[in-house]
């Protein structure tokens, strides 16, 4: 034992401590208040039966057999191909006889409407200066 | 006299006398520890007493392969904590000298006492650490039981309070030497 060890030893020695008559008797009748509690058993892993590590291990396997024989048999069912039909049916279809007048006649008057202001404003320009 | 293991398998039949005389060799210095751990005188006899019932309560759940003593100062130092929770306890209440439970215990003549520069050194689990190796004579794995921390953190944290503890040593030597 080091000089450290000793002298950590001497000291707690002196520190004098004793349990008084009052505390002993305090204790005692609150030890008789209490009972021990039954010990907790958990079962253990190993006591389960052999049957049920085989039981489980061959569910295992007949399930993972299972999803392969499944994932494998069961091919995704390829995709129709679209008909010529079907094509010319999903596009949109657009009404080529329309005339382009159909399609620009509300501008054509709105192009009208405001050469007309202009000649009108320019008109009104030429009489205010005499011209 | 009965041999402790034949008192602990009283006292796990339900036998009081067996378990108080299993105790009583050991119930001062747990009293004693508990002292570097709580607050008050008061509060470390509430936690002895703590102890000692719940030692009885569950003394069932005791596996024989652990020593008894390392077994009590596990659940002496759970009832300490439980009451050195910051609601109860002041941080600074353990510093106070006039407070402190075990500086009451110390004599006068013995204010040199190293355990004393220890508290005010050392953390508390490093000082509950080197007060079960130096002054309950445990060993490294029964201390770390008792902590329910590593070997190898008990064993480092032996070292570190050493070293904190030597050098507080050394320094006082030297300033006696210096003032002769």
């Amino acid at each position: 034992m080091d000089k450290l060890a000793k002298r950590l030893r001497r000291d707690a020695d002196n520190i004098e401590v004793a349990v008084s008559d009052e505390l002993g008797h305090r204790i005692a009748a609150s030890l008789r208040s209490v009972s021990p509690e039954a010990k907790s058993v958990a079962v253990p892993a190993s006591r389960r039966p052999a049957m049920f590590w085989w039981a489980s291990s061959l569910t295992g396997i007949v399930a993972a057999a299972a999803v392969i024989v499944i994932v494998n048999t069961q091919q995704p069912a390829e995709p129709p191909m679209p008909t010529p039909a079907n094509i010319v049916a999903a596009v949109p279809v657009i009404d080529w006889k329309t005339e382009t007048a159909t399609l620009t006649g509300q501008l054509q008057q709105e192009l009208d409407a405001l050469q007309s202001d202009i000649k009108k404003a320019e008109q009104k320009v030429r009489e205010d200066i005499g011209l | 006299m009965r041999t402790e293991i034949q008192l602990v398998e009283a006292a796990q039949a339900g036998s009081v006398e067996a378990f108080t005389d299993l105790v009583r060799r050991y119930r001062d210095r747990l009293l004693r520890f508990l002292l570097t751990r709580c607050a008050s005188h008061a509060d470390a006899e509430d936690a002895l007493q703590d102890t000692l019932i719940n030692a009885f309560r569950y003394i069932r759940s005791y596996d024989s392969r652990w020593r008894f003593s390392t077994w009590l100062y596990r659940i002496a130092i759970r009832n300490a904590a439980k009451l050195r929770t910051p609601d109860v306890v002041e941080i600074g209440d353990l510093s106070d000298e006039e407070n402190d439970p075990l500086m009451q215990c110390i004599a006068d003549s013995e204010s040199e006492n190293l355990w004393i520069s220890a508290r005010h050194l050392l953390n508390d689990e490093v000082f509950a650490a080197m007060w079960l190796r130096y002054a309950e004579d445990m060993s490294v794995n029964d201390i770390s039981k008792a902590l329910d921390r590593s070997a190898s953190w008990t064993k480092v944290n032996l070292m570190r309070g050493r070293r904190a503890l030597d050098a507080e040593l050394n320094g006082r030597n030297e300033k006696s030497e210096a003032y002769g």
